[in-house]
């Protein structure tokens, strides 16, 4: 233990961070310099135009609400498509790892399904959904004609999303499950434990590990689904639609704003699921 | 009173171009209550097939087996302890699936814990914990149930000698206290003196036992005297006769 405060040490952790950062950042401030030494004139609008636009986020934007607004319209998205997946992925995975009968049933499906990218499934969702939102399925009707985020959750939408993110689950989650150690469950078998016991005690936790990466992958596929979703017909909201509807009225100030933040958004899923899992499950579950 | 017994037991596998191969037997052994037994012989001579046979992990192709009940405690040859619990919820682990109650277990695996000395590390994780201080996790986990009787897969075998000698004497002292069965298995020679009431040599291709014998040395056993050494000697006779063949 050096004598130092818990707080000093803190700060010389976090400037050691930024330290570790910096090298990053370099080729993001030279784009940025060229850009505003020649962007002057060409087609592109200067930076400080789009920074503008980033720097009032809450301000109404070609009257398709605010950036905040469209940006919490994706995410919701994602988040419910997301959840989706979880809450399906993960049993069906497990049921795939543990049992070999289920697997052979099911993996002819599985594999056929999941190089179907849910793009492609858009027509027919849309076709099989319309544009019903959660605002007719749950019957709030009064809610129809106000702006309020039941309206932008269609079904159709949602279920290409779960789509997109219920494989990498169920794939992870089923390696992880066959992963598991032979000699953990025999050990376990040994001890006595029953396979109800069995499940919840070893493969369970033995294999968190994996499903996590299912969990982060998925995340991931979301994201990008969603913002090729919001881009076709069909939806007037989401981050993704004002990328396209900026496009179409060329206010490419607003269009380079919507790519940043969703290359931002994109980043901080992926690192901040990697954090958590380091934090909670991967040191843990992992022989070292 | 007789723990188990072996009638006959057959075993074998097909190999990769379908031919059988036989690896064990047949194999005759009824263990005493209380017996510490090792089981010597060269690697793949099918002793762990024996054991994994003895606690139900694999099925014999022919023959009886006899047990009376069939409480059983194992430790692997690495351990097998489950990296993502502690040391002392690997220990509760079998009490656990048992269905014993969560306060007992703690009780009961901290008891086991002092015995070999992990009390102080029990929330630690097996890969914090040195080679040895995780055999013994395992070793208290084989005993925690107080089982009738503990296999044990050549348990100290990637330790060094110095550790090993001393976990040999724990768990003589643990298997006496608890009077458990004990069956032993390695293919290290002084170990099996040291520690066996009787050692039973296992010859290979097919696996069966080529030697029994009951020791008459006296307890404490002193490795470095005439006894010992003479026993030693006419085992290891044995063992190259095994391997010469």
């Amino acid at each position: 233990m050096d004598g130092r405060v818990p707080s000093e040490r803190n700060t010389k952790a976090f400037w050691q961070k930024m330290k570790d950062l910096l090298p990053g950042l370099i080729i993001p401030v030279l784009i940025l310099a060229a850009w505003s030494y020649y962007g002057n004139g060409s087609f592109l609008p200067s930076p400080s135009a789009v920074f503008n636009v980033l720097l009032h986020p809450a301000e109404d934007i070609l009257s398709c609400g605010s950036l905040l607004w469209n940006i919490g319209v994706s995410l919701v998205r994602v988040l419910l498509g997301l959840f989706i997946a979880i809450v399906v992925g993960t049993p069906f995975g497990f049921m795939m790892g543990a049992n070999n009968r289920f697997r052979k049933f099911t993996s002819v499906v599985t594999e056929l399904a999941r190089p179907l990218s849910p793009i492609a499934l858009l027509p027919l969702s849309i076709i099989v959904f319309k544009d019903t939102s959660f605002t007719e399925v749950l019957g709030l009707n009064s809610l129809k004609y106000t702006r309020h985020i039941l309206n932008e959750l269609q079904i159709g939408m949602i279920f290409i999303l779960a789509w997109g993110g219920v494989f990498p689950i169920i794939l992870e989650t089923m390696h992880g499950v066959r992963g598991v150690r032979k000699v953990y469950v025999e050990a376990a078998r040994v001890l006595g434990a029953s396979r109800t016991f069995i499940f919840r005690h070893v493969l369970l936790p033995a294999s968190l590990p994996d499903v996590f990466t299912g969990y982060r992958m998925a995340v991931g596929r979301c994201w990008m689904v969603i913002i090729a979703a919001e881009m076709l017909p069909g939806t007037n909201s989401g981050i993704g639609y004002l990328l396209r509807y900026s496009y179409q009225l060329s206010r490419l100030d607003i269009m380079l704003a919507c790519i940043f933040i969703i290359a931002v958004i994109g980043f901080v899923f992926s690192r901040g699921l990697e954090y958590a899992g380091d934090r909670w499950l991967l040191l843990r579950a992992r022989e070292r | 009173m007789i723990s188990f017994s072996f009638l006959g037991i057959e075993k074998s596998y097909s190999d990769p171009s379908g031919k059988n191969l036989q690896v064990l037997g047949p194999v005759d052994l009824t263990v005493e209550s209380g017996q510490f037994l090792c089981l010597l012989g060269p690697t793949g001579c099918g002793k762990t097939t024996l054991l994994r046979i003895l606690s139900r992990l694999e099925s014999a192709d022919s023959g009886k087996i006899s047990m009376g009940s069939g409480n059983l405690g194992y430790v692997f040859q690495q351990g097998a302890l489950f990296p993502w619990m502690t040391v002392e919820s690997n220990v509760m682990f079998p009490l656990k699936a048992k269905g014993v109650k969560s306060g007992l277990c703690r009780s009961r695996a901290g008891e086991m814990l002092r015995n070999v000395g992990l009390y102080e590390f029990r929330r630690s994780f097996p890969h914090e914990l040195s080679g040895g201080m995780q055999q013994r996790t395992a070793l208290a986990r084989g005993l925690v149930t107080e089982p009738d009787i503990l296999l044990l897969d050549e348990p100290f075998a990637s330790l060094d000698t110095r550790t090993g000698i001393h976990l040999q004497e724990m768990l003589r002292k643990l298997c006496r206290s608890l009077s458990t069965t004990v069956v032993f298995v390695t293919h290290n020679i002084e170990e099996a003196v040291y520690l066996a009431d009787r050692i039973a040599v296992m010859g290979h291709r097919p696996g069966r036992i080529v030697r029994d014998e009951t020791l008459s040395l006296k307890w404490p056993r002193d490795r470095l005297s005439s006894d010992f050494t003479g026993v030693l000697l006419s085992f290891r006779q044995t063992f190259e006769e095994l391997v010469d063949q």
